[in-house]
């Protein structure tokens, strides 16, 4: 019914049919206005979040977009427009250059590595064995903890002096002296970095997996048994496709944590060229040398790098699961 | 059961919500309606004062606000963080604390952009300078913007036991002398490596070449930040050739490619690995070397006034201060706290000189001369007496004050010293790095 006040905006169809309707006009209001509340109901309860995105994320992000493009330096008023001005310096900045490689690396080794034992945590945790809940708890620890915590302790382990590692390479008379030595060696030092951040992220990879593989069920590796499939072959043909949404997820996280890594290699290595990240960069630009527009420039590249790695991992990943 | 994942939302990336923070900050400053001229009120007040440490003994605020009617919010927020908020708060003209940190090496920064009161206005700050040799270290423009609450300064510490061991009677007074001496320790096999620098990027490196360069007899910077340190004879090209080279030597520990200043101390030096470190910090004797839970050469680091490049030289400073932020919600109820906070009888009370119960933790060295003379006379002060000569002869790193691009200037000093150390650079390329650096931002 074209323009009648009957027909709402959700689609609902017209309620004249309704038995409240047929009883008439004196139950419609009120009918109608339960019939509004309800309907913006979801909305109402999706609004304190809806506005908490839209003020701590979109227009955060909106702003860093534009004033990219602006010279913001309270050292160096007045605020002003510069183009590409910004990226052009930090593309013309070998500090800034040599950060990228760094963080290549972090984002390749980190994700590939953090996918594959989260994959290999999850299998092992799939099925219920004693002590299966202290040990998911034990796997948790590592991404629970914050992470400059970690880091002060890890930087004792790999103390060059009396660190664990060297000590007991040390007295196992494996290596003498200062064999790991993070800063000196710049494989070295980033390999070292990242297996310290695959350490935290890797729990929560684990659980996304491990989520996805619990509601796979169990008749399907049943029947594959009856049909003769072997467990590796059960491996690929049922656990990896159906797990693929939880893998996806496991992905796009670890892209989001290798992209931004901060603490590892700010506390592990200093701003040593040898380990540094972009985000380290990012930290520098803005905060110490307080030229926020080409700290937004960085952090746009950053976020866009973040947005197109995570969409081809959801696409090439990511399938919709129905069982 | 079908299942479904909806594709995450990657706004919130870290980086976008670092600088998204930023964004808002920047944002709300255009609007901000809250701005510099707090209130004159100094009674019935609380004010929060944030420092990189732990409060004080409650009984000595206490006590202060039964003085002042000025009750105190302590917040413990560590060095980096501190740092960030001061400059977030003050671009987004935002409060967050009516005292805090202002550092030495961002005296200039912070003076430049009129993000603190100057301390003129509620000290007199004339008065002070002769009893704060360090007063200059915040004094930029003309204006203090910051009132050194402890003496920090470079100094060289020498572990005497392992110099009387490889035959040394005589302390070395010049950085030859030094140079040869530790090598003598060396090959006497009482220390494997008894130099102590630490190499690891960060600011330890750059105040280290600094003390080392002012041990030579130069300066990093002229008064208009041009670099003093490009010519191959010049004291701060000498500096960082001597400390590359004492690298390269097997001088230094090979593992201090990745240690930091404070590390050094507590795994190197507190434990007897090496003998000595050219750029220590001031108060370490007692508050670390001779303390037996975490050192095992206790009454063995003394304390040498720094060789130089003929005879002794002057110690640079790096000192802590407080100062006022302009959003400061109570300034002068915050000018009474420093006032206080700094005052003679308050830094010999803390410095643990009347006892325990009045000592802070975090206290090293009070930055009035006269009371590191009270605590050198009752004896509280391990190597009080060479202390206070040191701290009355110290100097600023920069005598015009730190220039306001500082800290962008460190950044290139450490990261490119570390590049020569690890061998990456040479000295003559980290050099002419540093330099182009400062060529750069002086304009």
């Amino acid at each position: 019914m074209p323009g009648s006040a009957i027909e709402d905006a959700t689609g609902t169809p017209p309620v004249a049919s309704s038995p409240t309707h047929r009883r008439g006009t004196a139950g419609k209001p009120r009918r109608s206005r339960r019939s509004g509340f309800e309907t913006l109901l979801p909305y109402l309860l999706v609004a304190p979040l809806g506005a908490f995105i839209i003020g701590l994320a979109l227009v955060p992000a909106a702003f860093t977009i534009v004033q990219s493009f602006y010279k913001v330096n309270p050292l160096d008023p007045p605020t002003r427009f510069t183009g590409f001005g910004n990226f052009t310096k930090l593309f013309n900045n070998d500090a800034v250059v040599s950060t990228f490689t760094n963080t290549a690396f972090y984002v390749v080794v980190g994700v590939a590595l953090s996918t594959v034992l989260g994959i290999t945590f999850a299998m092992v945790l799939r099925r219920p064995f004693r002590g299966r809940s202290i040990l998911i708890a034990v796997l948790i620890l590592p991404w629970a903890l914050p992470g400059v915590v970690e880091d002060i302790l890890w930087t004792g382990i790999f103390d060059p002096n009396n660190g664990l590692i060297n000590s007991l390479l040390s007295s196992l008379h494996l290596m003498n002296g200062n064999a790991v030595l993070l800063g000196q060696n710049r494989l070295l030092t980033i390999t070292f970095i990242e297996l310290v951040q695959v350490w935290q992220i890797t729990p929560l990879s684990a659980l996304l997996i491990l989520a996805a593989l619990q509601l796979v069920p169990d008749e399907l590796y049943e029947a594959a048994e009856i049909d003769g499939c072997s467990a590796w072959a059960a491996f690929w043909r049922i656990t990896l496709p159906l797990a693929r949404p939880g893998i996806a997820i496991a992905m796009v996280q670890a892209t989001i944590a290798t992209l931004n890594v901060f603490d590892q290699p700010y506390v592990l290595n200093g701003a040593a060229a040898t380990g540094a990240s972009v985000t380290e960069q990012t930290y520098f630009i803005s905060f110490q040398n307080l030229d926020f527009g080409q700290g937004y420039a960085l952090s746009l590249m950053i976020t866009v790098v973040t947005l197109l790695i995570s969409l081809v991992v959801v696409r090439v990943v990511y399938r919709r699961v129905d069982l | 059961m079908p299942r479904t994942t909806q594709g995450l939302p990657v706004w919130l990336t870290r980086s976008a919500v670092v600088v998204g923070v930023a964004g808002l900050v920047a944002g709300t400053a255009a609007c901000s309606s809250s701005s510099s001229g707090g209130s004159t009120k100094t009674k019935g007040v609380t004010i929060t004062v944030a420092l990189a440490a732990d409060a004080p003994p409650k009984a000595a605020l206490a006590a202060f606000t039964q003085q002042t009617g000025i009750k105190v919010k302590w917040v413990n927020i560590d060095w980096d963080s501190l740092q960030t908020k001061i400059s977030a708060a003050a671009t987004a003209k935002t409060y967050f604390a009516d005292a805090t940190d202002v550092d030495w090496s961002r005296v200039g920064q912070l003076g430049k952009l009129g993000w603190f009161y100057p301390m003129d206005k509620y000290l007199n700050t004339k008065s002070m300078t002769a009893d704060l040799p360090q007063l200059a270290s915040f004094t930029t423009g003309g204006k203090v913007i910051g009132i050194p609450y402890d003496a920090s300064f470079m100094v060289t510490t020498v572990n005497t036991d392992m110099f009387a061991k490889a035959g040394i009677t005589t302390m070395p007074t010049t950085l030859d002398q030094y140079t040869n001496d530790l090598k003598q320790v060396q090959s006497k096999g009482i220390s494997q490596h008894p130099l102590n620098i630490p190499f690891t990027a960060a600011e330890g490196l750059s105040t280290y070449w600094y003390e080392t360069t002012g041990a030579l007899g130069g300066t990093i910077l002229d008064s208009k930040g041009k670099p003093q340190f490009k010519d191959p004879n010049s004291a701060g090209y000498k500096a960082a050739q001597w400390m590359v080279d004492a690298m390269k030597s097997g001088l230094v520990p090979p593992g201090n490619i990745n240690v930091s200043d404070s590390q050094g101390e507590q795994t190197l030096m507190a434990k007897g690995v090496v003998a000595s470190t050219f750029s220590d910090y001031s108060g370490l004797v007692g508050s670390l070397y001779n303390v037996p839970s975490s050192s095992s050469v206790v009454d063995k680091v003394k304390y040498l006034p720094t060789p130089g490049a003929t005879g002794p030289a002057a110690n640079l400073s790096n000192p802590d201060g407080i100062g006022i932020p302009k959003q400061a919600k109570y300034p002068n109820a915050a000018a009474k706290f420093i006032e206080w906070f700094t005052s003679v009888q308050q830094q010999v009370d803390f410095s643990g000189a009347n006892g325990a119960g009045k000592a802070w933790a975090a206290y090293a060295l009070p930055s009035h001369l006269s009371a590191v003379q009270q605590m050198t006379s009752k004896g509280n002060l391990v190597g009080g007496d060479q202390l206070s000569a040191m701290l009355a002869k110290s100097k600023p790193v920069f005598p015009g004050g730190a220039p306001p691009w500082y800290p962008q200037f460190s950044n290139s000093v450490y990261t490119h010293l570390h590049a020569a150390a690890v061998g990456s650079e040479s000295v003559s390329h980290a050099i002419d790095a540093i330099a182009s650096t400062a060529n750069g931002l002086a304009g």
